[in-house]
């Protein structure tokens, strides 16, 4: 389904939109972007929020299940009740192209057999609305090198691009195609002459990304043999072992389960799955207090293979999607790009 | 702006003698900040040190890395780690020193004073350049930084751009150094906790919701801890990994091991996290600001740090990171201490 929608309509479609819970990118008090909850003075801008809408598929915290104890006389019963996530229907406006690619590879990760119910009943719940970069959010995109664009459909329900005055809008799947109904009035049918623009549009949005990794593939094959080199010992000497670089990233998804107590008397818990990240010396630290990645060249490059080797020998996808966060928030300037560009040409 | 080509000399005859293992100093970056972290083993790629007021990071804490390498390391190569400090990063050393975390054979310091200017903040500099990429940024005789954009030259005055620590600096040169280039000009600062005293005066039911919006942020990637020099403690508080398991350890006893924080990203427990830092800093801080520089969210976790560094002064006229000879304030104790209840 193609159509068109007025710029100036845009608040309207959202607030047809009363079924749904409705997040867009929105500036915060301090200037930066977040995924927040539409407030009645929506639009939508071209920018990379800090966190990716991964915190809304995959949040931080997730409580899988509640525990008590309690006691008659002499017995004591356990009771467990699972926990699910709320089954609202959700809407994600504005994501990045990447950041929808990004919910596609979680996809392969949670969606498949067997499934992640606390992912998938959040992704089934959810209408990613990607909005094509023109111009790219940030200079340390690299979407075309890792076979991403600016203008991606993967993991998006609807894609919507910038025309000036209106949107082309895309609908790809069912789930895309009931946002629209619910606002039907609203949009036009796609003509012939906004198809047009619309493809010099994304045309000219590949042109624009700044960065560039050439050979990713051939990085790929070259990691394999990388394994024991003392190259990653040299190129992890700055880092500082922080999780910023996981953290922030669309598609790093690796998380821990605890059992967190509230209460004693009488016992009473939650389980909880959390966000964790490789860069973490207590991530593979087994209770033996062996660790297999004991330092943090093993670390760096565990993100690099866990990203273009092993995600790549699995699903035959890169498992990054150049969205250059990574690049731009490391504290230290550790760069992926270089990292990766030294990897390919080493030995040569 | 003090110039480096007596430092690189210095480099790079230590490292042509084989007095250094390497030396720890500033590159440029290739992320749009200008500099970044530069490590340094063969004479030749000296040529790639710079210094200019991107030169942000306070390389002390790679001091920590070095120690954990050489513990390993059979035999321990006990050659000094050269490193380049502003005045901020020199503190840090002193601290190291005072605390035996290091001993004085273990670096040499090759000094750099900030002079009359510091170094940049990068939201107020991001504010300024307006989406332009900044080439090069440089101090002129006449205190201004002079930002060199594709589209030209921008002056504006250092006040403007600095980071909010450098204009609370009292002494923005290296107090302990092997080598030093520039002057050692004091800077005038009216009110060294500007910034503290901002926050104190508002009303406590203000400063709690200040604090808490602002602690709610934390998705607990510990880049705080991790920037920082003084963040030296081989298991932190919170991870709790070094449960002593033997064969007979049961899984109660693995499930029951002490957890002070939990793992969830709760606002209860980034609270915990961020104040045990802070006391654990008291006395300790050298406000390079590291922590606040490197939170992706923005935390004003410096605020944190610096409201102790107020308390170390005005109750024991304690001022962090001055002499390698005097006891560290939380494990010293005097005759003449004003509080009644210790004595």
């Amino acid at each position: 389904m193609e159509k068109t929608l007025a710029k100036k309509d845009f608040p309207q479609w959202v607030k047809k939109l009363t079924s749904w819970k409705i997040y867009l990118p929105k500036k915060d008090a301090g200037g930066r972007w977040n995924y927040a909850e539409a407030d009645g003075e929506d639009v939508l801008e071209t920018r990379q929020a800090t966190l990716p809408p991964k915190t809304i598929l995959f949040p931080q915290n997730e409580i899988l299940l509640e525990f008590s104890k309690s006691r008659k006389g002499n017995a004591e019963t356990l009771e467990v009740k699972e926990v699910l996530p709320p089954a609202e229907p959700t809407v994600v406006f504005g994501v990045r192209p990447c950041e929808a690619k990004a919910a596609w590879l979680l996809d392969e990760v949670f969606a498949s057999e067997p499934r992640d119910i606390y992912y998938w009943m959040r992704r089934e719940n959810t209408t990613l609305v990607g909005l094509a970069c023109t111009p790219p959010p940030s200079d340390n995109c690299f979407c075309t090198s890792v076979e991403g664009s600016p203008h991606a459909e993967e993991g998006s329900d609807i894609l919507l691009t910038d025309l000036g005055d209106k949107y082309y809008v895309r609908s790809l799947t069912a789930k895309g195609e009931a946002l629209i109904n619910a606002a039907k009035g609203l949009f036009e049918e796609a003509k012939p002459e906004d198809r047009k623009k619309v493809k010099a549009v994304h045309t000219e949005s590949e042109k624009k990304i700044q960065r560039e990794l050439k050979g990713a593939r051939a990085v790929s094959e070259k990691l394999k043999t990388m394994f024991d080199s003392p190259f990653w010992d040299e190129e992890a000497m700055s880092c500082l072992r922080c999780g910023i670089c996981t953290y922030i990233c669309p598609s790093c998804h690796c998380f821990d389960i605890n059992d967190e107590i509230i209460d004693t008397t009488p016992l009473r818990g939650k389980r909880v799955r959390t966000w964790d990240t490789c860069q973490f010396p207590d991530f593979t630290m087994h209770s033996s207090g062996h660790n297999p990645r004991p330092d943090k060249a093993s670390r760096l490059r565990q993100r690099l293979l866990h990203k273009f080797q092993y995600f790549v020998q699995v699903y035959d996808k890169f498992m990054c999607v150049g969205c250059g966060r990574c690049i731009t928030m490391c504290p230290v300037g550790i760069d992926i790009i270089k990292v990766l560009e030294k990897v390919r040409d080493h030995g040569a | 702006m003090a110039k480096i080509d007596t430092l690189k000399e210095e480099a790079r005859k230590l490292l042509q003698d084989g007095k250094v293992k390497y030396i720890i100093g500033y590159g440029a970056g290739s992320n749009g900040w200008p500099a970044a972290p530069l490590f340094i083993k063969q004479p030749e790629d000296v040529d790639k040190l710079i210094w200019d007021p991107t030169c942000i990071h306070n390389l002390v804490r790679f001091l920590v890395d070095e120690k954990r390498r050489k513990g390993k390391e059979k035999p321990p190569d006990k050659r000094p780690v050269g490193i380049f400090v502003k005045g901020c990063d020199s503190r840090a050393i002193v601290v190291l020193l005072q605390e035996k975390f290091i001993e004085r054979g273990d670096v040499y310091i090759l000094g750099i004073s900030c002079e009359k200017a510091g170094v940049v903040d990068d939201a107020k500099l991001a504010k300024k350049l307006a989406g332009k990429k900044v080439i090069t940024i440089e101090v002129d005789d006449e205190n201004r930084f002079v930002l060199t954009t594709a589209g030209g030259k921008i002056e504006v005055p250092v006040e403007e751009l600095l980071a909010e620590r450098c204009l609370e600096c009292r002494a923005n040169f290296p107090v302990i150094y092997d080598v030093l280039s520039g002057e050692k000009t004091k800077r005038a600062v009216d009110k060294p906790f500007g910034s503290v005293e901002k926050i104190e005066s508002l009303p406590v039911e203000e400063r709690w919701a200040f604090w808490k919006e602002q602690i709610d942020k934390c998705i607990r990637c510990y880049a705080c801890r991790s920037a920082c020099p003084m963040c030296y403690c081989d298991e932190c508080v919170v991870d709790s990994i070094q449960l002593a398991v033997s064969a007979d350890t049961t899984a109660d006893e693995k499930a029951g091991r002490i957890k002070w924080i939990q793992r969830s990203a709760a606002p209860s427990e980034n609270m915990i996290y961020h104040l045990v830092r802070a006391i654990h800093l008291g006395g300790r801080c050298i406000d390079c600001g590291e922590c606040e520089r490197v939170c992706p969210l923005d935390i004003p976790l410096r605020l944190l740090n610096k409201k102790l560094e107020k308390e170390a002064k005005e109750l024991f006229d304690y001022e962090v990171g001055f002499d390698p000879d005097l006891p560290a304030l939380i494990s010293s104790f005097r005759d003449d201490d004003p509080q009644d209840f210790i004595r």
